[in-house]
């Protein structure tokens, strides 16, 4: 996966960088906000992470450009404003997630992973499918090795999100934003929970288990038997 | 006050021809009716002498002449000379007068006299003079009096503008010098206010006000720096030492990586408390004030309610919610799930296994009233004032995790939405109600 990041503080760009090569991603740096909209015009990228305050141009105005043009690279905003209307303020300018430093590196990577998928053509799926657990988005029904399961509406949504993010990791707060819709970090394990309680319906009574945790990250839906 | 004299002027001018006029009608009555000249010459004769005996001078002097030549009006040169004028009036000295009267007169020869001249009949020519002196006088007291009075106003004014401008600069002069001291770093001045209740005293109010706002901001600021520091120096330091000493150990594997997670679970704790600061701030500085939504409460609470549920299940606890269908409440649907989602996450850590927590939203009158109750340990009534200040923990939460930041929040938000944020006993346990007035 190719990526740009337009950052202008060396640190921070230096340390995103060597940590995306370490997973495997090829990234291109930009250090402000003309060059980091040149680059993005005429190269090739999966997924853009731009900082919202930039020099000569800022974040948002970048992919505010970028957009105009027809260029519709998922980019994912790094912003120290962290409040939920500058979050909106972000997405309306046509960026595709937003995240506030300090954040974790793991966060950025399952993100990014979120966002990197996307570019792939999404067809309208009707069902989700792994291994033998299936989801029928049309029905509303989730069957694991044929046995019909019932799930609540909430916990519908958290395992639709985890399937059609299937092999990445999924951490709590990206969870708690994207099924709950809530930007804070309660106190307690709320997610843990009710990812235990997702995992005693799909997992428990099969073989073998598809929702794994990753520590220190998160939560992911794989299949363990595939190589 | 120039009209003023004019008008008295005029007045008097008017009465004294109207007299003049009767007078000469008089006498010209007198001569119509015993048909000769003669009658008339005697009446003015006998009307000028009669005052002689008097020690008064003359007010009226009449006399006649038939002499064409040397008429009246020419000698006088009278006002409102027109050929066929029956009357004329005029004022003349009245030295002029009696040089044309072949009389012998007491009157004031350098005073003014006005004076009527009709034409008669056969070209005789009656004129009647009237003493002006006293009139005169009259006016001449009032225009005195007149210009005394304008003196006097001109240098009332003068002197008034200068006290009050005087009294102005100097209270002015004070404020300039408060703001100086405050300028110099003294927050703790205030603007002088006197008894007055005047418009500087309402200004110098609302300035003290502000101030008091002011050093009360600065003080909140500087109490957040100091628990901050005070707050974010330990877990610092933890993190600090955690390292610093796992230079000169040898770890094997598993120890660095306990090392690691707990270096992290440190950094984590410090961005939480960031955070918790940062939204407090925020709430408190107003910021969300623009974003406020009609929020479905009942949506909300059943949210919030579902996501909990999970939550006080695995602990053992019993966990109810409850809303009443179409609440609308007009805030800011982030914060006040953060607050709620806050109060719950302290009700699920305080209340023991077995124990029960309840969310309900309800109306009450012209008050929403939002209320969060556990069976926990509760607040001891001397504690709950405190208990909202940022960083403090009871001694008996010191063990469990937490920022001593939830309630702050709370506090905050509904500050911002001005809502009453209440602390009572749930005997046993704690119960915070929220009223948010609709």
């Amino acid at each position: 996966m190719n990526i740009l990041l337009i950052e202008d503080d060396i640190h921070t760009a230096s340390f995103i960088q060597k940590g995306l090569a370490e997973s495997g991603y090829i990234v291109d740096h930009a250090a402000d906000g003309e060059d980091g909209l040149h680059l993005a015009t005429t190269g090739q990228y999966d997924v853009l992470i731009v900082d919202r305050m930039l020099p000569k141009r800022d974040g948002l105005s970048v992919i505010q450009a970028l957009r105009t043009r027809g260029i519709t690279t998922p980019a994912l905003i790094l912003s120290a404003l962290g409040e939920v209307d500058n979050r909106v303020e972000g997405l309306r300018a046509g960026g595709d997630d937003y995240l506030v430093k300090p954040y974790a590196f793991s966060e950025l990577l399952a993100r990014l992973q979120a966002l990197g998928r996307r570019t792939q053509p999404l067809q309208e799926q009707t069902t989700l499918r792994l291994l033998d657990l299936e989801m029928d988005l049309m029905k509303r029904q989730v069957k694991r090795a044929g046995t019909v399961i019932n799930l609540q509406p909430r916990e519908f949504t958290l395992l639709e999100y985890l399937m059609r993010h299937t092999g990445q990791v999924v951490t709590r707060t990206m969870l708690l934003e994207k099924v709950w819709d809530y930007h804070f970090d309660p106190q307690t394990n709320v997610i843990d929970v009710h990812i235990s309680r997702l995992r005693g319906k799909i997992d428990r009574d099969f073989d073998p288990p598809l929702l794994h945790t990753i520590r220190g990250a998160g939560y992911m839906l794989y299949d363990p038997t595939a190589a | 006050m120039a009209s003023i004299y004019w008008v008295a002027a005029g007045q008097i001018r008017e009465q004294t021809d109207v007299r003049l006029e009767l007078q000469s009608d008089l006498l010209i009555n007198i001569a119509k009716t015993s048909g000769s000249l003669q009658a008339l010459r005697n009446a003015i004769q006998t009307r000028n002498e009669e005052h002689d005996e008097r020690a008064e001078p003359h007010f009226y002097v009449y006399a006649l002449t038939t002499n064409t030549k040397l008429p009246f009006t020419k000698k006088l040169e009278a006002e409102y000379m027109s050929a066929d004028a029956r009357r004329i009036f005029g004022t003349v000295m009245f030295s002029d007068v009696l040089d044309i009267i072949d009389a012998d007169i007491v009157v004031k020869r350098d005073a003014y006299a006005r004076v009527i001249i009709t034409r008669l009949q056969g070209g005789a020519q009656l004129l009647v003079a009237a003493d002006m002196s006293e009139q005169n006088n009259l006016l001449l007291k009032l225009y005195n009096s007149m210009w005394l009075a304008v003196a006097l106003m001109f240098l009332l004014a003068v002197l008034g503008g200068w006290l009050m401008g005087y009294g102005v600069l100097r209270r002015i002069d004070s404020i300039r010098q408060t703001a100086g001291e405050i300028i110099n770093g003294d927050l703790s001045q205030r603007m002088v206010v006197t008894r007055r209740n005047d418009e500087f005293d309402r200004l110098s109010l609302v300035l003290n006000s502000m101030l008091q706002r002011i050093e009360n901001l600065m003080k909140a600021t500087r109490e957040v720096t100091d628990n901050l520091a005070h707050d974010l120096r330990n877990p610092l330091n933890r993190l600090r030492n955690r390292l610093d000493t796992s230079r000169f150990q040898q770890l094997d594997t598993e120890h660095f990586q306990q090392l690691r997670q707990d270096a992290l679970q440190d950094v984590d704790d410090l961005i939480k408390t960031f955070n918790a600061l940062l939204s407090i701030a925020q709430a408190e500085s107003g910021v969300h004030r623009d974003d406020w939504t009609a929020i479905q409460l009942d949506q909300l609470i059943s949210d919030l309610g579902e996501l909990y549920e999970a939550v006080a299940e695995e602990e053992g606890i019993k966990f109810s919610y409850k809303a009443q269908p179409g609440l609308v409440l007009q805030a800011n649907k982030h914060l006040i799930a953060q607050v709620i989602t806050n109060l719950l996450d302290n009700a699920v850590k305080y209340t023991p296994k077995e124990g029960a927590i309840q969310l309900n939203a309800e109306q009450q009158a012209d008050q929403i009233v939002i209320t969060v109750s556990d069976t926990g340990p509760g607040i001891p009534a001397e504690e709950r004032d405190r208990v909202f200040k940022r960083f403090v923990r009871l001694d008996n939460a010191r063990s469990t995790p937490g920022n001593g930041l939830g309630l702050s929040l709370v506090k905050a938000v509904a500050d911002l939405h001005g809502a009453q944020v209440e602390l009572a006993d749930n005997q046993p346990g704690l119960k915070v109600i929220l009223r948010f007035t609709i």
